[in-house]
């Protein structure tokens, strides 16, 4: 799925250049899980953008499916995410004026299906996460964990290629977060996604199939990896 | 459904500051309507005061010199008075006597007569839709007391005056009487060309007892009043009597001689507003010993408060308005582009979500011009409360008009004092009414609509800019 080449990116910030991630050499195979951990401000959520084509590679290439999403121009980057790749984020970055349903159903907007399609595929991911009665809520009424399996609704609604989750648990509690978690591990399975869950916790990493280490923007896969 | 849904949900979330930016468009765009409904208030009271001094059609009138002090006839012509050692005389061809327990009436032109050729003339000049002639006469009547003449102080002679328009009954949209509305009896018909029958003023009548069916006396004739006629209320001096052109003609003036074939005004109707200095400069070329007047002319003379309310809306209420309006903009601007910034992160989301920039943008202008639209339906309604305002606080406004011609005014004024409005320009009320017009409200909406859309337009901007990760990182 996933072919990362000698990937860089370096940030400018007034005179200096801060490297983030630094000749990454990755390749992520159809259906896989792959964990990133790593302590914060090692460029775990730099790699993750890059996968999501959210930011352009200083260096090297970034391919998906044997696109170089680097040399995509602007539109067709936007129209591969619409279709293909899902996010779900550690903040749940619901809108907080859209119900449950609307937050859905903004996934579907770019793909300029109807109406009554729109409405049926997001009942559907709500059923799959558990929350079809909560459909008409506001975000301000969920609780966190109920939020965050909206933000996954959302994410798979569209019945992407690629998840990718930046510390889908980092806001909840320990209950919650281990029930999130299991959520998408089963949701993996049954639609056979390729998930990149970025982490710092050891035992949300252990469950994938790979885990891969961030250390100083430096990528190190499997067991060559020191744990953080 | 969706786009709507989002807009109204997020102008709900930011009520107050989309109410605040409503508000502020709908000052500006008040002010806006206020000021042009004020201005055109005024600018309607100007016509007024115009339209009655020569007629609403006229573009541009013509006058020769106003006469000079009428000098006494030479002997044997017309009707003069004298003063002898035995006191006043009446004179007529030739033959004097004493003027105690007389009366006399004396007609005389109020300008140079100019030959009826060049009304023909006027009307073949390029860009003359119409032109039509009139002869403007004043009529004084002198009455000596019977003591006049005796030792011991007699009383002083007592004069009356009535102005005549001789107008044109194939032309009645040009001159004076164009203004004019029947309020009694009936106007002229093309049958009256040349019949002694006049329409009179509703002032005049009513202050000297005339009504359709009476009869009125021009100089030695008898008119038959078919009609009894007002002018706008704003007014100048308009004529007091109007009879129809051809009779004016023939009346015997005080010097003996008689109008006939001559009038002492033309009226002109340019084909086109912009065509009336073109007229007016062609007319000049014509008819070289002749005063041209446009309205532009006119108005300049014509002095008050009104002219200081024109000047006050056109300036200082017009600079307000643009000024508020801008301000408002600027305001609404800030705060669009300072939300786009609170909101980078769900707009970074929407980017992650695969929209493209243009429909976040759109997202974001369906908000301002949602609010320019409240702001335009709040500021027509301020508008409409101001010029409402204005009709019942503002205080009735006043002109001061030019006055008939100097040579009549001495005319009149050789035996007795100078008869009542014959002399000084003087002071019309000219009430206020400001006035709304569709072209104004289409206006208002549309400065309100583009405030929001400049607004948008500016948050748009920064949106453009937006790059998805650098949004996002600003959650975490």
């Amino acid at each position: 799925m996933y072919q990362l080449t000698g990937v860089t990116k370096r940030y400018r910030k007034g005179h200096r250049t801060i490297p983030a991630v630094t000749a990454v050499d990755l390749t992520i195979g159809d259906g896989e899980w792959l964990a990133i951990q790593g302590r914060t401000g090692h460029g775990k959520t730099t790699l993750l953008n890059l996968l999501g084509g959210l930011d352009r590679p200083t260096e090297g290439t970034v391919e998906l499916a044997g696109t170089d999403l680097g040399a995509l121009p602007e539109t067709q980057l936007t129209h591969l995410r619409a279709q293909s790749i899902g996010f779900i984020f550690q903040t749940f970055n619901l809108i907080p004026t859209l119900t449950a349903a609307e937050n859905v159903e903004a996934a579907l907007i770019p793909l300029g299906s109807g109406q009554p399609e729109r409405r049926v595929r997001v009942a559907a991911a709500l059923h799959a996460v558990g929350l079809a009665d909560r459909a008409a809520h506001l975000p301000i009424e969920l609780s966190g964990g109920q939020q965050q399996r909206v933000a996954i609704a959302r994410a798979l609604v569209k019945d992407p290629t690629v998840v990718l989750a930046d510390e889908p648990a980092g806001n909840l509690d320990e209950d919650t977060r281990d029930d999130i978690i299991v959520l998408l591990e089963r949701l993996w399975r049954e639609r056979r996604l390729t998930l990149v869950l970025v982490t710092h916790d050891t035992a949300i990493a252990r469950r994938a199939q790979r885990v891969a280490v961030m250390t100083d923007g430096h990528l190190t896969t499997g067991q060559d990896s020191p744990n953080p | 459904m969706f786009f709507t849904t989002y807009l109204g949900r997020e102008l709900r979330r930011r009520m107050h500051q989309a109410i605040f930016v409503a508000l502020g468009l709908a000052l500006g765009v008040g002010l806006v309507v206020t000021v042009a409904a004020a201005s055109a208030g005024v600018t309607k009271a100007e016509a007024g005061v115009l339209a009655a001094l020569y007629g609403v059609g006229t573009d541009v009138t013509v006058t020769g010199p106003a006469l000079p002090a009428r000098t006494p006839a030479a002997p044997g012509n017309g009707t003069s008075i004298q003063a002898g050692p035995a006191g006043y005389e009446i004179c007529r061809d030739g033959r004097c006597e004493s003027a105690a327990g007389h009366s006399v009436q004396l007609l005389d032109p109020q300008y140079s007569p100019a030959p009826s050729a060049d009304v023909a003339a006027v009307a073949r000049l390029r860009e003359v839709s119409a032109a039509a002639g009139g002869l403007l006469l004043s009529d004084t009547a002198v009455t000596f007391p019977p003591s006049s003449g005796q030792a011991g102080g007699a009383a002083p002679p007592s004069a009356g005056f009535f102005s005549v328009d001789g107008a044109d009954t194939g032309h009645l949209a040009l001159g004076p009487f164009s203004a004019a509305r029947i309020i009694s009896g009936h106007s002229f018909t093309a049958a009256d060309a040349g019949a002694d029958v006049a329409v009179v003023d509703s002032g005049y009548a009513a202050s000297h007892g005339l009504t359709a069916g009476s009869a009125i006396t021009i100089g030695t004739v008898r008119f038959t009043i078919i009609g009894i006629v007002a002018q706008p209320q704003s007014g100048g001096s308009p004529p007091d009597v109007y009879i129809p052109l051809a009779a004016a003609q023939e009346l015997q003036l005080a010097d003996g001689s008689a109008g006939t074939g001559n009038v002492n005004m033309i009226y002109v109707t340019a084909a086109s507003a912009a065509g009336i200095p073109t007229v007016s400069k062609e007319l000049s070329k014509l008819l070289p010993h002749t005063t041209v007047t446009t309205a532009a002319t006119l108005a300049s003379q014509v002095t008050g408060s009104v002219a200081g309310a024109a000047e006050l809306a056109s300036d200082l209420g017009r600079w307000l308005a643009v000024l508020v309006l801008i301000a408002a903009v600027a305001v609404a601007c800030l705060l669009t582009m300072a939300a786009v910034t609170r909101r980078a992160a769900e707009f970074g989301t929407l980017k992650a979500l695969g929209w493209r920039t243009c429909r976040i943008i759109a997202q974001v202008l369906g908000e301002s011009v949602a609010t320019g639209i409240a702001g335009a339906a709040a500021g027509v309604g301020l508008g409409f409360a101001g010029a409402a305002i204005i009709t019942t606080l503002a205080p009735t406004l006043s002109a001061t008009v030019p006055g008939p011609s100097a040579a009549f005014a001495q005319a009149a004024g050789q035996v007795a004092p100078p008869a009542p409005g014959s002399t000084a320009p003087h002071l019309v009320a000219v009430p206020l009414h400001p006035s709304i017009t569709a072209g104004v409200i289409v206006l208002a909406v549309i400065l309100a609509v583009a405030g929001g859309l400049l607004a948008g337009a500016f948050g748009s901007w920064r949106i453009a800019r937006l790059r998805p990760a650098g949004a996002l990182s600003r959650v975490a």
